[in-house]
């Protein structure tokens, strides 16, 4: 039983760990809170709260896996959201072109996803083509693609949509909303990309060793462009959600998502040097943020405490990774050690 | 001839020709802006950011990254002012003995968390920003300080002209104190990276850690350096920057400190490491300022702002990633 549990630990410390601390989380809170906490309506709003940020997180781990960092995600995600916005509110077509809403919302979302992807596709060629680092490409992208958003809309929120398209952030089928729904098959289906697909195991070769990976065949710039692309997908994702259950369009909506997708992945385990952690372990991630963000606004905490609680979270974990690998580095070499000694002793 | 071109490198003679051009368009646009006043103003605003970039590019040359920079600024200059309102000092160094302390006893903690536990400098003071940033609101307060709450002599300090001229329309303008700061900081900074063995041991880390080490740097002092030396330039510019607005914000600053990144990373530093100048930093800053500030000229709204910085940003590191990149080609190697 025991060495199965070290076998079990020794496989994956970072799920061993994330599923340790949540277990820690929900009992913490569940004895303090009690009832509050494993009511119906706050875990329904849970349910509601997660998407949102999910999605940036998502596309900021799988662009950390490369190596690379995306720090455009919300303001690409802010963009594609008002131009939706300007389709939804009959900025683009008119209010008397006869179109219905249900048509008007199909558009919607196809623009905020295109616009998104595109916005992700030019990340990728500012990394492939022209060998951009990606963090300085993505800082450059973050500040154009929301000043793009401030110029159109001139800093106002663009707002009033359709009811049918509010109903994708507000429905809940079953009792569950609706955009849990589609987090949870856009996660199964990234998880399965990244495991299970020849693209998916390249992205992870790139992130370990791009030289190896450019000379055993792989089309590294396509490649790339892709990834960021689908991290833009994800952020167009992200917008239509956001946007949907808000009711507006804002150029700086969500600025604290980003420092929060960060720490998800880095939680997560997503190593930010490229090639190691697994999206699944990114989904407990992002309940443990979520359990401590409605903890948090159970105890009534400020917005300015629960930063600085964020803060020292992501330093904790990177410490703790910090020193399980060093542990984890030791253990191995003594082991190696006992190995040698009865060899010495002959 | 040659001894300038020892002085400034390509990248700079574009940056100095952007700049030439884009005065000349808005001139021809609108007369106002080429005049001693527009570049007196300009210099005033330019100040803070002056200051906060010499930080940077130290650590930009190191091969790091600081994102707490901003709230190290916010937390020095506001509790500076919150103390001398609830003390009762009224003097300006006290202001910049308690901002500057302030800032270097959060740098030492950047530093530690970096050097002690290896972790990437962006994700570490990614954490130290929120940390810093959390603790003052937390505890120190949030509480807008406005005009007539602002202790006399920083309002003093930030309207003082060191002379003054009287223009057409009657009013008057002048070159503002905190010129001498600025150049301060960018002479000690020049002297510390080009003329001392800490100033190299900076270069040489950015280069690479290892031969660093090897050579028999002490890498531990070498950190403390950079992040206090930012936290010490952060802790300055917050008193300049409260002295500047008169009317100050708890969180004003933060999450503004990627445009001061991409002001250095404009001016030609690299985030690899190792590779930046002093110069280039400074018409770095020029560039962003004068996109900030005189758009209005042009008959734009400051809704522009970002649109253009990210443009510049974006022409000038993808030009300076392709050259480099055609570079390593022609040599055969793929690492960028």
């Amino acid at each position: 039983m025991i060495t199965q549990m070290k076998k079990f630990i020794r496989q994956d410390t970072t799920l061993t760990v994330l599923l340790g601390l949540l277990i820690f989380l929900i009992l913490l809170f569940g004895s303090i809170l009690q009832d509050k906490f494993f009511s119906f309506d706050n875990i329904q709003s849970m349910g509601y709260q997660i998407p949102e940020f999910a999605f940036l997180a998502l596309a900021m781990s799988i662009a950390m896996i490369t190596g690379g960092i995306d720090l455009s995600v919300v303001a690409n995600a802010n963009m594609a959201g008002i131009m939706a916005g300007y389709v939804l509110t009959g900025a683009v077509f008119g209010l008397n072109s006869g179109m219905s809403d249900l048509t008007l919302v199909i558009i919607a979302i196809l623009v905020a996803l295109i616009v998104a992807t595109l916005g992700g596709v030019f990340n990728g060629i500012l990394i492939a083509k022209f060998s951009v680092p990606a963090i300085l490409a993505t800082l450059g992208t973050m500040t154009f693609y929301n000043g793009i958003s401030t110029a159109i809309t001139e800093g106002k929120g663009v707002v009033g949509f359709p009811d049918n398209y509010l109903s994708i952030g507000t429905s809940a089928p079953l009792g569950i909303p609706l955009v849990f729904y589609i987090f949870f098959i856009a996660f199964a289906v990234v998880a399965f990309v990244m495991v299970r697909t020849p693209f998916g195991q390249s992205i992870y070769l790139y992130g370990e060793n791009r030289i190896a990976s450019l000379f055993s065949g792989i089309k590294n710039e396509k490649m790339i462009i892709k990834t960021y692309a689908l991290a833009g997908f994800l952020s167009g994702i992200a917008a239509i959600i956001m946007t949907s259950r808000v009711n507006s369009a804002k150029y700086n909506y969500g600025d604290s998502y980003l420092l929060q997708a960060i720490l998800v992945a880095v939680l997560g385990g997503i190593n930010p040097n490229g090639g190691r952690g697994k999206v699944t372990n990114v989904i407990i991630g992002i309940l443990i943020l979520q359990i401590l963000q409605s903890a948090f606004t159970l105890f009534a905490f400020s917005p300015y405490a629960k930063r600085m609680i964020f803060g020292f979270m992501l330093l904790l974990i990177m410490v703790i990774n910090f020193i399980i690998d060093k542990w984890g580095a030791r253990s191995k070499s003594i082991a190696k050690d006992s190995e040698v000694v009865p060899q010495e002793a002959k | 001839m040659k001894r300038l071109k020892k002085y400034i490198n390509q990248n700079e003679w574009y940056l100095m020709g952007i700049i030439l051009i884009y005065s000349i368009i808005v001139t021809t646009q609108n007369s106002g802006f080429f005049t001693l006043e527009n570049f007196f103003d300009v210099l005033k605003g330019s100040s803070g950011m002056i200051i906060l970039a010499m930080g940077i590019l130290v650590v930009l040359l190191s091969g790091g990254i600081d994102l707490s920079f901003t709230a190290i600024a916010m937390f020095g200059g506001y509790s500076a002012a919150r103390l001398m309102m609830a003390t009762k000092i009224d003097n300006l160094a006290f202001a910049f003995v308690v901002s500057a302390v302030i800032g270097i006893l959060l740098g030492a903690v950047n530093a530690l968390i970096i050097h002690k536990f290896h972790l990437p400098t962006m994700i570490a003071t990614l954490g130290t920003s929120s940390l810093f940033s959390g603790i003052m609101t937390t505890f120190i307060g949030t509480k807008t300080i406005t005009v007539g709450m602002m202790p006399k002599s920083l309002r003093a300090f930030g309207g003082f002209r060191l002379f003054e001229m009287v223009n057409d329309a009657g009013s008057t303008y002048g070159l503002t104190v905190f010129i001498i700061p600025v150049v301060i900081v960018v002479v000690v900074t020049w002297f510390i990276l080009y003329k001392t063995m800490l100033g190299r041991g900076v270069i040489a880390l950015g280069n690479s850690e290892e031969a660093a080490k090897r050579s028999g740097f002490n890498l531990f002092w070498i950190r403390m350096f950079i992040y206090t030396y930012v936290g010490l330039l952060a802790g300055i510019m917050g008193v300049i920057y409260v002295a500047e607005v008169n009317s100050v914000y708890a969180v004003a600053l933060y999450g503004t400190e990627l445009t001061y990144i991409a002001a250095v990373v404009i001016g030609g530093a690299k985030l690899t490491g190792g590779e930046g100048k002093i110069l280039g930093t400074l018409l770095g800053v020029i560039i962003v300022r004068l996109l900030n500030s005189t758009l209005v000229f042009l008959g734009l709204t400051s809704s522009w702002n970002g649109f253009f910085t990210g443009a510049v940003l974006l022409f000038s590191v993808g030009l300076t990633s392709y050259m480099s990149r055609l570079r390593s080609r022609r040599n055969l190697t793929f690492t960028d």
